[in-house]
């Protein structure tokens, strides 16, 4: 079905092209490229989207072919990972849960400690969200009413170690007031409770929000994020909201497995570079609404530490078993 | 009338002879990759997806259409033909459709599922286009203890899936509810009977324990005996390969409800189409003047569940088209591919891109069509795998059981595990435990659960929530009546001895 | 004698499990602050489970057990064939899915269908290379490689 030969032609010729003189490593095989998702899943999306703008910008002389590890909750794909130490032509995707799962799992063999940070790539920043016709005009209305009546409000999300949990406990925390949180496994699940008037509040990813916003069906009341996003100028952040609480990131990016040379490194580290110069990468950004949040190898390093960290402590806080 | 005149221009856009093409090489490849098991329409479309990236939108979404049918439809081929249920939803479809085939009607079962998916496919457009906007909102009223009591109403079908004894079904239908509760809990992230394995952690997948329990313990079974002809009578000639006419007229009532339960439930974010074809095969026993023959082979047993399959489609599109909300992850996966083109369904959609809504809603007309088109004159083909000498079909069976299972998680141990529940399937055949039950236990339990715990935290542990509200509370007390039912029936039955004893 | 009865032994076998269950339940919390705990829904069905399944077994001790008597020739026969399709699992790893598949193949057309060798050879070979085409090239699937390549 796949014109494999076609491409590998045009691979080759492209690698003719634009062979860059400085790299010692050059892919010479496809470029598995792993998931923690099945085909669909977000990782999954984001990995299909960068081989195909690899593909038709001709960044690189090899396919990357997506490879789906889904299982475990992203453990199966981090022990895929790990596994295949001194592979350089294994890249994965990894998100904010291959840092916080281990946390919580005993059953995880390895962490992102036994790979090698590639780079980072997005930020994604995320919105408070309540229905239109909710009293609540800011996070404080919201704030002060989980006060008063304890227990009463309600707010959808996904697992309790998710973002979205986090950010409520760091919330209840400072302010003391107190809301019941209600589990949904999808996200289409967790916006439905919302509308349907069965919850009163959930943390929203912004392209999610989008349409809901502009149909005037949602209000947003705070913004999960370091600086207001471009298509929310007039919403506070949190902390502009009052509310000293930490930013809670959520991340995406590469790792590849532990044991490459340098040289490996610094090809997948210029590669995704020029991945972020395109014109279709900046496009997807701004479609998304995620921020541009590319970081290389040895910052990478330093921001898992302190991020586990930060998780650890939160985690910790909000009653979950922490165990490493 | 806005309708009309959008549809008037929707298939205008269809009509397009590229647009055309690409629904027509949608629809096909959907089927192709579809007839294999394991590859349902969410795995269908994420592989064909990167294929429309260099499309105009419009026709990305019509090709992508085409798939999601095809695919739906696809996987009730094998189910028919091997007993291999290709997907979820076509697991009922194997009730009927195989005994059909084993009495020498494989081409008519064959033939009622693409009759009932066109029907109710075209009903589920019908009621997309003319209903979407109060149905949205209807569904959004849905809340946790409505699905629970759906879920409820879902479970009791088994006293319509029961064989001889309710005893042995109810044990299958709780092996089947402890199965669906391996791996991780959502709400207190916890793993529950995973034994200390990470290859548990996210449960079993459905498609193990189905395509081991139906199509191994078949195999197996048949197996016991060494025949060395053919698996199943084909009959000869293309008038025997098509449903007859006292068939179709069976399943006149089949259209009709597989299109509107399927429907409906397919407007419900986190339903699904596997409920929706267990729900309707349900209903079409209990209306039936003949239950006891379901499970048989009769053709109606075909033709709800498959047309459920399909009118759902229509029907997920809806929250998917008029809120954004996917109810499904077939539907999931077309948002996100929406998205990779800039496109926002939602709230605005209708009002933004008319042009894609009605050229999508249109060319799902024009897919329904080409899909019976495409597929009629493929029946006697694909009947003719029947022709195969046992001896050799099982090894093919054992192999496509095994790729099934592999494309889905790309694991060793799932094909491990599909070993464990070939043998489970054999076993229970042996010891008549229904295996339908443990497939509806497996597909419900977490939903179910999931809901109960949702209700209950809604409530703070108050349990009335679950009947103070009128639509959970009549579909729980359906369920109740539903489990009654053969208490019922014996209760009758002793009183009627017992008058013709007196007298 | 009594001869062996399915229905008392898989009622015992269910028992078991259902008392597994519990057991497990009971060390999950079953009401938590937010709401009902892990332990929760699994109680309630293991608790149905053995309920049930103790039904089952006094039904099927109470009434002599009916029916023709097991052939084990049969039962035999399906549990060497699924033993087959077991090792042909356990085979992946090391020789890769398509000569598993072949392997497999040859032992059903040749040991267990009586099929002369030649026959059998030819099925598994043709087999596993149709499934090569199929799933392999054209579909662009990635099963289990063996040494070999394949």
């Amino acid at each position: 079905m796949k014109l494999r030969s076609s491409i590998v032609l045009a691979a080759c010729a492209a690698a003719l092209a634009a062979a860059p003189a400085w790299a010692q490593f050059k892919p010479t095989k496809p470029v598995e490229f792993i998931v923690h998702t099945g085909p669909g899943g977000g990782a999954d999306v984001l990995a299909r989207f960068i081989s195909q703008v690899f593909e038709k910008e001709n960044l690189a002389p090899v396919r990357f072919q997506v490879s789906n590890r889904d299982g475990g909750g992203g453990l199966r794909a981090m022990a895929y990972v790990a596994e295949k130490k001194g592979d350089s032509h294994a890249i994965a995707v990894f998100t904010g849960n291959w840092l916080t799962n281990p946390l919580t799992r005993a059953e995880a063999k390895y962490t992102v400690k036994d790979m090698t940070p590639v780079v980072r790539l997005v930020l994604e920043p995320a919105l408070i969200a309540v229905k239109a016709d909710a009293p609540h005009k800011t996070l404080k209305d919201f704030i002060d009413e989980a006060k008063a009546k304890p227990k009463t409000l309600k707010q959808s999300g996904g697992s309790v170690t998710s973002r979205d949990n986090v950010v409520r406990q760091l919330l209840m925390k400072a302010t003391g007031a107190d809301w019941a949180y209600i589990s949904f496994p999808g996200g289409g699940e967790r916006i439905a409770a919302l509308l349907g008037g069965h919850v009163n509040v959930m943390v929203i990813e912004p392209q999610e929000a989008g349409e809901h916003i502009k149909a005037g069906n949602m209000r947003v009341i705070a913004q999960v994020s370091d600086k207001r996003l471009p298509g929310f100028p007039n919403v506070p952040t949190i902390q502009e909201a009052g509310f000293n609480i930490p930013n809670v990131e959520q991340v995406r990016g590469i790792v590849m497995p532990s044991g490459v040379a340098p040289d490996v490194i610094a090809y997948y580290e210029d590669l995704f570079l020029r991945l972020t110069k395109t014109a279709t990468w900046r496009k997807y950004l701004d479609d998304q609404q995620f921020q541009d949040g590319y970081m290389k190898s040895a910052e990478l390093a330093k921001f898992f530490d302190s991020y586990t960290d930060q998780m650890r402590g939160i985690l910790k806080e909000a009653g979950a078993k922490v165990v490493r | 009338m806005e309708a009309l005149i959008g549809l008037g221009q929707g298939f205008a856009v269809a009509l397009q002879p590229l647009n055309l093409f690409w629904c027509f090489v949608g629809v096909f490849l959907g089927t192709v990759i579809g007839v294999l098991p394991g590859l349902g329409p969410a795995a269908t479309i994420a592989m064909l997806l990167p294929l429309t990236f260099n499309m105009p939108p419009t026709s990305a979404v019509i090709m992508l259409a085409g798939i999601y049918y095809g695919a739906k439809y696809g996987g009730s081929t094998t189910a028919i033909l091997l007993n291999v249920p290709g997907e979820s939803a076509s697991v009922v479809t194997c009730l009927d459709g195989y005994q059909m085939a084993r009495r020498g009607r494989g081409g008519a079962a064959l033939g009622i599922a693409a009759i009932s998916s066109f029907v109710a496919g075209t009903f589920g457009v019908i009621g997309l286009m003319l209903l979407a906007p109060p149905l949205a909102k209807f569904a959004l009223t849905f809340s946790s203890p409505e699905y629970f009591a759906l879920m409820s109403l879902g479970l009791a079908m088994v006293v319509l899936l029961a064989g001889a004894s309710m005893i042995k079904a109810l044990l299958a239908m709780l092996v089947g509810l402890w199965i669906a509760s391996i791996g991780i809990d959502l709400f207190s992230d916890s793993a529950r009977f995973t034994f200390g394995t990470t290859h548990l952690l996210d449960g079993v997948d459905f498609v193990v324990v189905a395509i081991g329990v139906f199509a191994l313990g078949e195999v197996l079974g048949n197996m016991e005996k060494r025949g060395e002809g053919t698996l199943l009578p084909v009959p000869k000639g293309l008038r025997n390969l098509l449903p007859n006419r006292e068939e179709l007229k069976a399943c006149r009532f089949a259209f009709v409800n597989g299109s509107v339960v399927g429907f409906i439930i397919g407007v419900l974010p986190g339903a699904g189409s596997t409920i929706a074809s267990f729900i309707s095969y349900g209903v079409e026993k209990a209306v039936s003047r003949h239950p006891e023959k379901f499970g048989t082979g009769v053709p109606e047993g075909v033709a709800a569940p498959e047309g459920a399959n399909n009118s759902e489609t229509g029907g997920a599109m809806v929250p998917l088209l008029t809120l954004g909300i996917p109810g499904s992850g077939t539907t999931a996966i077309l948002l996100a591919a929406f998205i990779l083109w800039g496109l926002r369904p939602g709230p605005l959609m209708i009002q933004d891109n008319p042009e894609l809504f009605w050229g999508l809603v249109a060319s799902m007309y024009v897919g329904n069509v080409m899909l019976l088109v495409l597929n009629l004159p493929l029946i006697p083909l694909f009947a003719q795998i029947l022709k195969i000498r046992e001896y050799l079909l099982y090894p093919i069976i054992f192999g496509i059981s095994l790729v099934g299972v592999y494309t889905v998680s790309g694991s060793l141990f799932d094909c491990a595990l599909l070993a464990i529940f070939g043998l489970l399937g054999y076993v229970m055949r042996r010891l008549d435990y229904p295996s339908a039950p443990l497939i509806l236990g497996l597909v419900l339990g977490n939903l179910m659960e999931r809901a109960l715990r949702q209700s209950l935290m809604m409530s703070n542990g108050d349990l009335s929530i679950l009947v103070s509200r009128p639509i959970s509370a009549t579909m729980l007390f359906l369920a109740v009546a539903l489990l009654c039912l053969p208490l019922f029936r014996k209760v009758n039955s002793w009183r009627v001895k017992a008058i013709e004893e007196n007298g | 004698m009594k001869r062996l009865n399915g229905d008392v032994l898989s009622g015992l076998v269910l028992a078991a499990l259902g008392v597994y269950v519990i057991i497990e339940a009971r060390g999950w919390n079953y009401m938590s602050e937010e709401g009902p705990g892990p332990g929760f829904f699994p109680l309630w069905y293991g608790i149905a489970m053995v309920v049930l399944s103790l039904a089952l077994v006094l039904n099927a001790a109470m009434r002599p057990a009916a029916g023709a008597p097991v052939d084990w020739r049969c039962v035999g026969r399906a549990l060497l064939a699924w033993a087959c399709f077991a090792a042909s699992v356990a085979l992946m790893q090391p020789l890769g899915f398509l000569l598993a598949l072949a392997l497999l193949t040859l032992f059903v057309v040749a040991v267990m269908y009586g099929q002369p060798l030649k026959i059998a050879m030819a099925a598994a070979v043709g087999n596993a290379v149709v499934f090569h085409l199929l799933f392999v090239l054209a579909l662009d699937l990635s099963l289990p490689v063996g040494p070999l390549g394949f």
